[in-house]
């Protein structure tokens, strides 16, 4: 008896090592890029078990990626909302307070009524806008679908069809660091940093940041007085500025110093092609 | 974009199950109408008490002007007027077939006391551009954003109501649209 209970013991160790470590596997430290799609589902069960505290665990199936649709030049309706905001308004529209976003306000009476109105319209015409009345908090259509999505549920590769599709619409806006080389919504960027914020505000810790990022250029230059080490990332298929933050700096928000850096070549932070070098100044 | 705008006029419109022998009829020879919106059936009938009176808010004839002036029944040239067949056959026509909607242009609380079947609330303040999120809204109406302002020309055909001659919030919500419409051009 304690022999098959000492057993069984060990054997739900290992698995649970082996979901722990499984991402770490191919050497990203995001799923953002690569396209293991049961490594992202497991990461979102996390978020949900963190936010929901409720059993939402229904779907354990192994969930085909994404197709991507490499099809460049599709415009993606960008705004200037950054990914703090969409991230911290999308936790709170699940019901979870992470810190106060100071451009919330509380009680803001036209974003009240538009809520009212995009769920109305919703009703009638059957588009994804009908929980909006539920989430006041949630204050872009994009936190609208995504909230509804993880409430409902869904996995990644859904919340990815969904926001692409919503997106090409032109329904929907989207920070600029989301868009990838190929015109597209990076969604396990806002599905990560969801991920990262939910865990910080639950007493967990920020990922670390990744010793050897995929595909980087490291150049030392030697001058009379000093030493200095630059570091290149050519920009791939699928990647968003955001992404590319994330592989360097373990966290989004420090695109902006990416951005600064390559500002000679790089417009505006959803205008990477691929194929463009950047330089990855050091944090 | 074609807009009708229509005045709220003072005889209600009941939502009801049809009454067996009908003395009260839409019109000659139509007792109710039945219409599928959405997946729900909603009936319009008129009051079969021929002595019902209206009472309340709705009874109300004089408010003061300013605030509660008298308005054109055009708002803007262009503009369709329509009373309760017009009303109706839009719900039957546009409604029903997902490329119309009927639209209550009141602030919230008027909307709660009471509403044409089928309307959807879009307070008038929110389709001005004084509304941060404006933009929402006139994309779920259709309406796709260019450089300089929305085009309509895909979106969903709006019928727009308020409270009656003396409410201006109809007629403020049809000028915030055309404003949004040709700010384009």
């Amino acid at each position: 008896m304690i022999r098959s209970v000492v057993a069984l013991f060990i054997f739900a160790v290992v698995l649970c090592g082996y979901i722990v470590l499984h991402p770490s596997d191919n050497g990203r430290p995001m799923p953002a890029i690569g396209n293991d799609a049961t490594v992202t589902r497991a990461q979102t069960d996390i978020a949900l078990a963190l936010v929901t505290a409720t059993a939402m665990l229904t779907n354990a199936a192994v969930i085909q990626a994404p197709q991507r649709n490499t099809t460049p030049g599709i415009n993606v309706p960008v705004d200037n909302s950054t990914m703090n905001a969409t991230t911290t308004n999308v936790l709170a529209g699940l019901g979870l307070n992470v810190e106060q976003n100071p451009n919330a306000i509380k009680d803001d009476p036209m974003l009240r009524m538009t809520t009212g109105v995009l769920s109305g319209i919703g009703a009638i015409t059957g588009n994804t806008v009908t929980t909006a009345s539920q989430n006041p908090t949630a204050t872009s259509t994009l936190e609208i679908l995504v909230v509804q999505a993880l409430k409902q549920g869904q996995n990644d590769a859904y919340i990815d069809t969904l926001v692409n599709e919503a997106a090409t619409a032109g329904t929907i806006t989207v920070p600029q660091i989301l868009v990838t080389s190929d015109g597209r919504v990076d969604t396990h960027v806002l599905l990560a940093s969801i991920i990262t914020q939910a865990t910080i505000a639950a007493g967990g810790t920020a990922p670390t940041v990744p010793d050897r990022p995929d595909g980087v250029e490291v150049r030392i230059v030697q001058r009379a007085t000093e030493t200095q080490q630059y570091r290149f990332y050519t920009v791939r298929s699928n990647d968003s500025l955001g992404a590319i933050a994330i592989n360097f700096y373990g966290e989004v928000g420090k695109y902006q110093l990416i951005f600064a850096a390559n500002r000679s070549t790089l417009s505006s932070p959803n205008n990477i092609r691929v194929g463009q070098r950047l330089t990855i100044p050091d944090a | 974009m074609t807009m009708r705008a229509f005045l709220w006029v003072a005889v209600a419109l009941t939502v009801g199950s049809a009454v067996a022998a009908q003395d009260v009829s839409l019109t000659e020879g139509q007792a109710d109408i039945s219409i599928m919106l959405n997946g729900q059936q909603i009936v319009i009938s008129r009051s079969q008490d021929t002595d019902a009176m209206l009472t309340g808010e709705f009874a109300k004839t004089s408010r003061p002007c300013p605030s509660f002036c008298i308005q054109p029944i055009i708002p803007v040239a262009g503009v369709t007027p329509a009373g309760e067949l017009e009303v109706i056959e839009f719900l039957q026509k546009n409604m029903a077939h997902n490329t119309g909607l009927l639209i209550d242009a009141r602030l919230p609380d008027w909307f709660n006391k009471g509403a044409i079947p089928g309307a959807v609330n879009v307070p008038f303040a929110t389709l001005n551009a004084e509304n941060p999120y404006q933009a929402d809204i006139l994309r779920a109406l259709g309406a796709t954003p260019t450089d300089d302002g929305f085009d309509f020309s895909n979106a969903l055909t709006l019928m727009i109501y308020g409270n009656g001659p003396w409410d201006a919030q109809g007629t403020c919500a049809v000028q915030a649209l055309i404003a949004a419409v040709t700010r384009q051009r």
